[in-house]
């Protein structure tokens, strides 16, 4: 362990996280014993949209279940296995066969039998997504299951007749959400739902922001329990008021110079979902003085941006801070459209180059020494480009490591291995 | 007679290179068959499918992630070995990740004078991605306009689609005979003729074409057809796996491949709007699985053919990691097995051990001549 | 000063010994089991061979699987840092260091000062490493030794289809079923070794000059399918296996000036 420059603690809004995620979990399970309606969907769904249904709406995210499947070995092993006798392929993504293994064991990870979701709803942007839930719906015996294509490119191409097509599978989604359930669809609701996500998401990336302090006060091992909120229930008002907590914890941990790691010495950047079972990673990096200090995919799979007029990346301007007035429900779809395709993480579906110079920007932005690539053989959507990405680092001379692992699979990850080609980085980076 | 297309197929390269000097046209390569290649005919261009080469290579390996499918990595190796040097331009359509993959890098690599990505919709189901298309197909248009320097007119894109279906009609037509119970034709005979309409002047193809339909009726194949196999799956065109296939007492009747019946089955309809019309064409096209959802409407289309054709069992081949298909897998083959066609699963790379391969589809074309026990 | 350096490979434990920046003595013994009974023979080995003892052993840095594992060595160093410092210590022009050894490949590039610029590792698949030619000559009868020399001999370019050692093995048998020359199948196998080796370094970019080091540049094959797959000149330095020990006992030596 190298020596301790900076004091350190631990978050006081920790625990306060904790029983938010354990909530989530449990409202979904328990939704039907208060009349409430479940659905299950991707973490890149609109669930704002289902949110007009009622207060009593609770959802399922696949991937931040995949991902609590995968901390649990045994039951990750087993789900994989059900789910490989059905005929699956094991490279297909990790979350996916996490989840689905879940499903035809009928086990919930957080104990009990896997809650039947009342319909399925989510978008497609990977190629799994809309087939995860074609199949999800099958094996639950004919879920009735709802998708938008969100395959409109990337956002200086996001004109007018594109989001029309967003916001027109929306507007069916919406008339589809009222006939599958019995409700009446509330708009009230809906812009509620629409403010309250522009603003979670928005703090998270104010959250992000203050992460390029030195040192540090957030390290991204920490900061993957935090985001995962803007991947379950990002739209609810519970994380608005979470997020705010958090970021003026987070502020006072800069304006004190708190730091997540008190021997830091160098900051590196990652990509990609870690693989979830090896966070100690994480732990033998710091006794090196290194501190991962976030992602693009931890700052923006959910955060927020814009360029500022410093030419930064900033938190972005919500709707409710530039005054405008929400009245109806095609304006709330517009907005939220807007808003959710401006994520930087979806623009990397699109263009190697874009991925490459936003992540750039991060290494300039938050003082980054190097970078970790996880070449995550459990997600393609989030490997696109990675090998290019590497190419674009080593054009810029920033030491890159890569390595290969999966997210939920822990039969491809090699800690050992794994260890000895962070030696060498280490090296690179001159701490070792 | 089908020896044409097999030759344009192996010389691909030559065919175009020679058709550039002889017009003095464009040629553009193309990463996906929802490409609307009656624009490119319109724009006076020749669209040409990138395909690999099937052999080993070493050079993709700093560009694309080790699990993406075999065959997006052998396209960009051709690029990377500069075998399309003479292109004037690339595209794609939006479809699976891998490819795009291909995309990405080559146009980062490999300076090109024209490179287009279109946004091609997933969502091929909803009403909402006809006016959508229509809308991307305009945007497309205006970029050919500007890089040809010229305007593309209503009478260009009719010639366009005209084109196009006289040869989706015309490999149509070649294909009922496929249906006869002794096909005056191979699998791999079929496959050499899609997939060179891949990579040749249309008309040219469409002459071919009509030559081989004059013929086909007197048409007498000194082999036996043993049995009737269909063969479904990613991206196609290992032709040493078929020959090895036909090799076994059996011929591949009909594929279900986007080097097969999903590339050409279905045409234009033509309305006043062209744009709409081409869009209408794509978005009802037998959809690639990365499309094929809520529902799964490729299952239907796939059991038709399997019944126009009396076929008795199937191939069902992936390229390695190909997500889409193998998501599709297990529901596939469940529903042919119900439908009382057996199935047999195969892995592609971008080369197959054959011998292995020859083993394995031995086993199973035996099992159709056990007897029946009961 | 006298150091040593100790790489833990995947079939040998190899030891050298240093005198300022002379090697005096090396040392080897089969992995096995006990990590710690092969490190006991390869380092008696090595000090019996430059008559000292133990103790008289200024510093001794480790590298390899199985770092950690020793208690009487001071640090450690990664192959792949090793490898860059013993590499333009044997040929002062080497740019990038190819090290391919039982179950393992990695390449690093370096400066003139020997010092890592960039590295890679390769992918979980032994079908790039040294087993993978083992295997095969199983699979042909024919002694390991052999395998180079045979391929040496080839008259024809076969493609091997398989990617994969599985079904490599597989294609062996057919190609011996259809009565290949042995010698045409060696050069394959050695063509299809090397060409995972050679997608694996591309990612480093190629700059001269090449050096082959680790167990497998033993084999002239391999050499010579390396040659032709990189289209430059490799060199070899001599015993190639022991160039990733040699490195730590140099960083043994500037570890125990500081």
């Amino acid at each position: 362990m190298t020596e301790m420059k900076y004091q350190t603690k631990p978050l006081d809004i920790w625990n306060e996280g904790k029983a938010l995620r354990q909530q989530y979990y449990e409202n979904y399970a328990k939704a039907h014993e208060k009349g409430g309606i479940r659905w299950a969907g991707g973490a890149w769904a609109y669930s704002a949209v289902p949110a007009g249904l009622g207060d009593d709406v609770w959802s399922l995210t696949g991937e931040p279940y995949g991902a609590s499947v995968a901390f649990n070995k045994e039951f990750a092993a087993r789900c994989q296995e059900a789910i490989e006798a059905k005929g699956f392929a094991r490279d297909l993504c990790a979350y996916l066969r996490n989840y689905l293994g879940s499903v035809v064991l009928d086990e919930y990870v957080f104990g009990g039998k896997f809650p039947k979701p009342d319909f399925m709803w989510t978008t497609h942007i990977c190629c799994s997504h809309a087939k995860w839930y074609q199949i999800a719906s099958d094996l639950e015996g004919g879920v009735p299951y709802f998708c938008i294509d969100v395959s409109t490119g990337l956002i200086e191409d996001f004109n007018e007749r594109r989001r029309e097509y967003v916001v027109n599978q929306l507007l069916d989604g919406i008339d589809w959400l009222e006939q599958t359930t019995g409700r009446d669809y509330d708009d009230q609701k809906l812009i509620q739902a629409v403010y309250n996500e522009c603003e979670a998401t928005s703090l998270w990336a104010e959250i992000c922001a203050l992460n390029r302090t030195i040192p540090a006060p957030l390290d991204e091992k920490t900061m993957y329990s935090l985001y995962v909120f803007g991947t379950i229930i990002k739209h609810r008002p519970e994380i608005v008021d979470f997020y705010r907590k958090l970021r003026d914890e987070v502020q006072e941990r800069v304006d004190n110079k708190i730091a997540a790691v008190g021997n830091e010495q160098r900051r590196v950047i990652t990509d990609t979902q870690p693989p979830w079972g090896f966070l100690e990673i994480f732990r033998y990096l710091e006794t090196f003085g290194v501190v991962s200090v976030g992602s693009l995919y931890t700052f923006s799979l959910i955060g927020a941006w814009e360029v500022k007029d410093d030419g930064t990346w900033g938190p972005r301007t919500t709707p409710q801070e530039q005054g405008i007035d929400i009245t109806t429900r095609k304006q709330a779809l517009e907005v939220l459209a807007d808003w959710t395709h401006a994520r930087p993480e979806w623009q990397h579906f699109y263009s190697a180059q874009k991925k490459s110079d936003m992540m750039l920007r991060i290494v300039r932005e938050w003082k980054v020494d190097g970078v970790m690539l996880h070449y995550n053989r459990g997600c393609e959507g989030l490997s696109l480009n990675i090998a290019e990405n590497r190419l674009a680092f080593k054009d810029a001379g920033i030491p890159v490591l890569p390595f290969e692992g999966n997210m939920g699979d822990e039969r491809e990850f090699d800690l050992e291995r794994t260890k000895k080609a962070v030696d060498s980085f280490l090296e690179l980076l001159g701490v070792k | 007679m089908f020896d044409k297309f097999k030759e344009w197929y192996e010389n691909r390269h030559d065919y175009a290179q020679a058709w550039k000097k002889q017009t003095g046209g464009k040629v553009l390569g193309y990463f996906c068959t929802y490409v609307p290649e009656e624009l490119l005919i319109a724009a006076d261009i020749l669209p040409l499918r990138i395909l690999g080469s099937h052999e080993a290579q070493d050079v993709t390996e700093p560009h694309i992630f080790g699990m993406f499918c075999p065959f997006c990595r052998d396209c960009l190796a051709q690029g990377l070995k500069g075998r399309f040097d003479y292109l004037n331009g690339i595209m794609i359509s939006q479809s699976c990740l891998h490819i795009r993959q291909t995309y990405n890098s080559w146009v980062k690599h490999i300076p090109q004078e024209f490179s287009y990505y279109m946004y091609m919709p997933h969502g091929v189901q909803t009403p909402h991605a006809y006016p959508y298309l229509r809308g991307e197909l305009e945007v497309f248009k205006k970029a050919l306009e500007k890089w040809i320097g010229r305007s593309i007119s209503d009478k260009d894109i009719d010639r366009g689609i005209e084109v196009m279906n006289k040869n989706r009609q015309l490999m149509k037509q070649v294909y009922e005979f496929r249906k006869q119970d002794n096909p005056p034709l191979t699998g791999l005979e079929a496959m050499y003729m899609v997939v060179s309409s891949q990579m040749v002047e249309k008309e040219e193809h469409n002459q071919a074409l009509e030559a081989v339909l004059k013929e086909l009726p007197n048409r007498k194949l000194d082999r036996n057809t043993g049995t009737r196999l269909m063969i479904i799956g990613s991206e196609d065109d290992d032709t040493e796996f078929v020959e090895m296939v036909e090799s076994l007492d059996s011929t591949l009747v009909v594929d279900e491949h986007c080097t097969g019946t999903r590339y050409f089955w279905n045409e234009v309809e033509p309305q006043k709007d062209r744009l709409a019309a081409i869009a209408a064409r794509y978005i009802d096209r037998p959809p690639c699985p990365s499309k094929d959802w809520p529902e799964r409407k490729r299952f239907p289309h796939i059991l038709q053919l399997a019944k126009d054709y009396n076929v008795e069992g199937a191939l069902v081949i992936q390229q390695k990691f190909c997500d889409p298909h193998e998501l599709d897998m297990p529901a596939l083959r469940q529903m042919l097995e119900e439908n009382g066609i057996p199935t047999y699963f195969l892995e592609f790379d971008v080369t197959v051990p054959i011998g292995q391969f020859k083993t394995r589809v031995e086993a199973f074309l035996e099992t159709f001549a056990l007897p029946d026990l009961f | 000063m006298i150091t040593a350096g100790i790489d833990f490979g995947a079939k040998n434990v190899k030891v050298v010994i240093l005198d300022d920046e002379k090697i005096v003595a090396r040392g080897s013994a089969l992995t096995g089991f006990d990590l710690k009974i092969a490190v006991k023979d390869a380092s008696e080995m090595a000090l019996k061979a430059a008559g000292l003892k133990l103790d008289e052993i200024t510093h001794i840095t480790e590298t390899g699987i199985g770092q950690g594992s020793v208690a009487f060595a001071a640090d450690s160093v990664s192959e792949v840092g090793a490898n860059a410092k013993a590499g333009v210590k044997l040929l002062p022009s080497a740019r990038t260091i190819i090290d391919v050894g039982a179950e393992e490949a990695r390449a690093v590039k370096c400066d003139e000062s020997g010092s890592m610029e960039d590295f890679v590792v390769n992918e979980r698949c032994a079908a790039g490493a040294g087993a993978f030619v083992e295997a095969m000559a199983r699979a042909l009868e024919v002694e390991l030794g052999q395998m180079g020399p045979m391929s040496l001999k080839a008259t024809e370019a076969v493609p091997m289809n398989a990617q994969c050692t599985v079904f490599a093995e597989s294609e062996v048998v057919s190609l011996i079923h259809a009565q290949t020359p042995k010698a045409n199948i060696a050069r394959a196998i050695h063509d299809a070794i090397a060409e995972r080796v050679i997608s694996m370094v591309r990612r480093l970019g190629i700059t001269e000059d090449v050096l082959l080091v680790g167990g497998l540049a033993y084999d002239v094959g391999y050499v010579d399918s390396m040659k032709r797959g990189l289209g430059v000149e490799v060199h070899v330095p001599e015993l190639p296996e022991y160039v990733s020990a040699y490195g730590a006992a140099l960083v043994a030596q500037e570890r125990a000036k500081e």
